[in-house]
């Protein structure tokens, strides 16, 4: 089972690509509001937890942010964008 | 010897032994050693309280709160991510400002607290550049002992000296031991080039994307920054000033964390609290009890007028036995538990005639502090830096650390030799 997304295309960008051992995804944020709040609500969640190499944020100017996920963190990364709704459907297909 | 006396050395070397196999957290083996001086009435309850020092213990709890509230705000990945910028994202010159900004922290700081702050900032840039973190933290847990050694703030045994005696204040500390810490980390920072530059090679792309980041993103919260700084400065200030204000070091900090607790209200006080590392708090509250069981029993004595003994008496050789054991002993043993050993040994000596006892403690704080850095256990801020790196899966191993640790911490105290014999015995 894999996991899918779709997100509002008007609102945010997303890509993501393998990188070794990880996800590596980019993050564009278009729209001041909830989604911005909601993407640093992620980054401060996954900042705050024990493990520090779990998810990690690097932040760039215009909020495009690159985002590096371990594999074993990749579900409760997506469903933490899920939950601060940056996504906008998930489905295991 | 009086049968206390054999009860009272029984227990401490018992509990010495477990500290040191780590079968048991050593909080809990030094505050069973604790109670069981009082318990078998080796010491009683008010005399065991009367050992506990709450100066040192109010120095750490006050400067953990005000870091803990301060890391919240963003500020220490930001200073981070700005050197590494400034370092145009070369991870030779990353390193180096690491490794100094390490020093730093633990010098104002002190250099726990300075290692947990550092060490997730590191993962994130390392991954960033596709460098092993491993030579960026073995640096930065030498750099953390090195600059804690610099301030009566910054390591544990400087603190428990510092408190002990009331003579030696920030600015005794900051004029007595900064000079030395300076000379050793400015001769480290190229031996740490030579050795780790080859294996901290990254591409010009992954440079470029150090340069790209924004660290003022980083910044979660400008208001509690403002309040944290704020007072973070009037602290250190306050720890400047400290003598002239006829206040203990404890209560310039705890004066700190709780106006700061008050500017930001209720709400961070119980995350603060939580932040408060209370297993550090009852481990030295445990071998303060501990120790005052050799100390009311004259063991401690017995044994400064045997060290006197053996050295005559002469400062000098007093101060390069006291320089070198601690250092030596530091690097393999907790320094923490031996610094609370030696500090009633030393104001003992001075109670049977040895007059200038200067040199003493400041060989005592060179050697513990510095001495920290001889092995993988020499140092607290050593053993949390290796727990967190091998909890990400890059563990740092016993005999790499001690590799360059060792020679590097003989380095240190060779320096340190000179340093005390032409300033302070010649």
């Amino acid at each position: 089972m894999q996991l899918t997304y779709r997100f509002d295309q008007e609102c945010v960008q997303i890509r993501e690509a393998a990188d070794g051992a990880d996800i590596e995804f980019e993050i564009k944020i278009l729209q001041n509001g909830i989604l911005l709040k909601g993407i640093k609500e992620v980054q401060k969640k996954f900042e705050e937890n024990s493990v520090y190499t779990d998810v990690l944020f690097y932040a760039y100017e215009d909020h495009k942010y690159k985002v590096i996920v371990r594999k074993d963190y990749y579900v409760e990364f997506i469903l933490a964008l899920m939950e601060r709704q940056i996504l906008r459907s998930v489905e295991w297909v | 010897m009086e049968q206390q006396a054999i009860w009272a050395i029984g227990i401490f070397l018992v509990i010495y032994a477990l500290i040191i196999s780590e079968k048991v957290h050593r909080t809990i083996v030094a505050m069973i050693g604790g109670l069981l001086m009082v318990a078998l009435g080796i010491v009683d309850q008010e005399t065991a309280l009367h050992h506990i020092d709450f100066n040192t213990l109010g120095l750490l709890i006050g400067m953990m709160i005000i870091v803990s509230i301060t890391a919240d705000t963003g500020l220490f990945k930001f200073i981070a991510v700005w050197a590494a910028k400034k370092s145009k994202g070369n991870p030779v010159r990353i390193l180096i400002a690491l490794a100094l900004i390490t020093a730093i922290g633990s010098a104002f700081l002190d250099n726990v607290t300075t290692v947990l702050l550092m060490v997730p900032v590191t993962f994130s840039i390392t991954r960033q550049l596709r460098v092993p973190p491993i030579p960026f933290l073995i640096t930065q847990i030498i750099a953390s002992n090195v600059g804690g050694t610099a301030t009566l703030i910054g390591d544990p045994p400087n603190i428990m000296i510092g408190s002990a005696v009331k003579e030696l204040t920030f600015m005794a500390f900051i004029n007595n031991l900064a000079p030395i810490a300076a000379l050793v980390m400015v001769i480290y920072i190229p031996i740490f080039v030579l050795l780790f530059r080859k294996q901290i090679q990254t591409t010009p792309e992954l440079t470029k994307s150090i340069m790209d980041l924004d660290e003022k993103e980083l910044i979660t919260n400008h208001k509690l920054l403002r309040k944290c700084l704020t007072v973070l400065g009037l602290t250190i200030l306050g720890f400047f000033l400290h003598q002239s204000l006829h206040l203990e070091s404890a209560t310039v900090a705890l004066a700190g964390a709780f106006v700061l607790l008050l500017l930001t209200g209720e709400h961070m006080m119980e995350e603060a609290f939580t932040k408060v590392e209370w297993t550090t708090i009852f481990f030295f509250v445990g071998l303060f009890v501990l120790v005052s069981g050799l100390i009311e029993t004259g063991v401690i004595a017995k044994l400064a007028a045997q060290a006197i003994e053996l050295t005559n008496g002469d400062v000098v050789a007093t101060s390069l036995l006291i320089l070198w054991l601690s250092a030596i002993a530091s690097a393999f043993l907790d320094n923490i538990p031996f610094v609370a050993t030696m500090i009633p040994m030393i104001q003992e000596m001075g109670n049977m005639g040895v007059s200038d006892l200067e040199p003493l403690w400041w060989s005592l704080a060179l050697g513990a502090c510095l001495g920290g850095n001889g092995s993988l256990i020499g140092a607290s801020a050593n053993l949390i830096v290796a727990g967190m790196s091998g909890k990400e899966g890059h563990p740092i191993k016993f005999v790499q650390f001690l590799k360059y640790g060792f020679p590097l911490m003989l380095l240190s105290i060779v320096l340190s030799s000179f340093y005390v014999y032409f300033r302070y015995l010649m």
